[in-house]
């Protein structure tokens, strides 16, 4: 009788053990997930005293030819300082709203910041390459700078800034279009935005091993018919350049914050090194953040994440002044 | 030690397992979707 006692206390208290770990497991695991360390640093209590958000103002005739603008409570300055985000997404999915946070805490610090969509890659957009959508960010910043203008906000000097796709977006408008900027760019920073499209150095696609892949992916991203025979050559580099930012490095370039990680399968690691090694030749004012142990969230390395948003406030303040 | 203590420090084990692995497991998964390792850096 004492043993049957015993045995059922047991089985009791496995089942206590068994619970416990499951619940210390999703509670754990559900704040890995939700809980950021570093989502304070940007966190702007967003109302009419900070400023004000005006959507969906059109800079084009496409239907993602949109873009937010985020302007600062304070309208009595001469002239403001604009920054612009562009949103993650592969160039086939995100939103101008994906980066709402952003964009306050940009406009919190006095600049004048817009979010602008782009037409993305789908069934509907086949046409639409990273050229494309780069001549449509192009074409939107006249269009901004008169709408700020509008509103009472003259812009004389912008930023411009991006994750991923973004990121390489930002990067093609900092390099290649800045002399026709209708504002003088004065810096990008940017974060794991392909800045390079050479097969070799895109492995986790496999493309190193698959010539025919890396011409049919790589026509698509730059919108011109690429062959197999074409790599490797002047050609290639001829067609790829348009979308290729590293390409339009000079020594004019913008100082340039851009942050990558050594494990990205997305944003693969090996193109980095045409950026970086671009900005270094040509003495462009850069600060390169590479995250050790991070793929293409920089998820990873939270001390590094907390230095990137230090460095961004350095390079606004140093090149786009303070409030 | 009596058994009550002897239980109370398992339940302690096993949320402190519980609580590493479930973090991990998440850090994994990202891992496994967007590339990274699964120690160093921010460890967990």
């Amino acid at each position: 009788m004492k043993n049957k006692e015993k045995g059922r206390k047991r089985v009791l208290w496995g089942f206590i053990y068994v619970c416990v770990f499951v619940v210390a497991f999703a509670v754990s695991a559900i704040i890995k997930m939700t809980y950021n360390p570093l989502s304070g640093e940007m966190q702007v209590n967003w109302n009419d005293s900070v400023g004000r958000v005006y959507t969906d103002i059109a800079y084009g005739e496409k239907e993602k030819n949109k873009f937010d603008l985020y302007v600062p409570a304070d309208h009595t300055k001469k002239t403001y300082g604009l920054v612009v985000y562009l949103h993650a997404g592969g160039f086939t999915s995100g939103d101008k709203s994906d980066d709402a946070d952003m964009l306050k805490w940009l406009c919190s610090k006095g600049y004048v910041a817009a979010g602008i969509n782009y037409t993305l890659r789908d069934n509907n957009n086949s046409k639409t390459s990273v050229y494309t959508m780069s001549q449509e960010i192009k074409n939107s910043i006249p269009v901004v700078k008169a709408e700020a203008e509008k509103l009472g906000y003259n812009l004389d000097r912008m930023a411009i800034s991006g994750g991923s796709a973004g990121g390489t977006l930002a990067l093609l408008y900092a390099y290649r279009d800045a002399d026709t900027s209708p504002i003088p760019i004065k810096m990008v920073f940017e974060m794991v935005g392909p800045s390079s499209f050479y097969p070799e150095d895109w492995t986790t696609y496999g493309l190193d091993q698959s010539p025919e892949a890396a011409a049919n992916l790589f026509s698509v991203m730059s919108g011109n018919t690429i062959t197999t025979d074409m790599i490797g050559t002047p050609k290639y580099e001829e067609v790829i350049k348009d979308i290729s930012p590293y390409m339009w490095i000079d020594k004019n370039a913008v100082p340039t914050l851009a942050a990558y990680g050594r494990y990205d399968k997305v944003c693969p690691f090996g193109t980095v090194k045409h950026l970086v090694n671009a900005l270094e030749k040509n003495n462009v004012p850069h600060d390169y953040i590479e995250f050790p142990h991070s793929g293409h969230g920089l998820q990873n390395d939270t001390k590094l994440s907390a230095k990137y948003i230090e460095k961004i406030n350095e390079y606004l303040e140093r090149y786009m002044g303070s409030k | 030690m009596t058994l009550i203590q002897k239980r109370i420090v398992i339940l302690i084990v096993v949320i402190i397992v519980a609580a590493v692995l479930g973090r991990l497991a998440v850090r994994a998964f990202l891992n496994f979707m967007l590339g990274g390792t699964l120690f160093g850096g921010n460890f967990l």
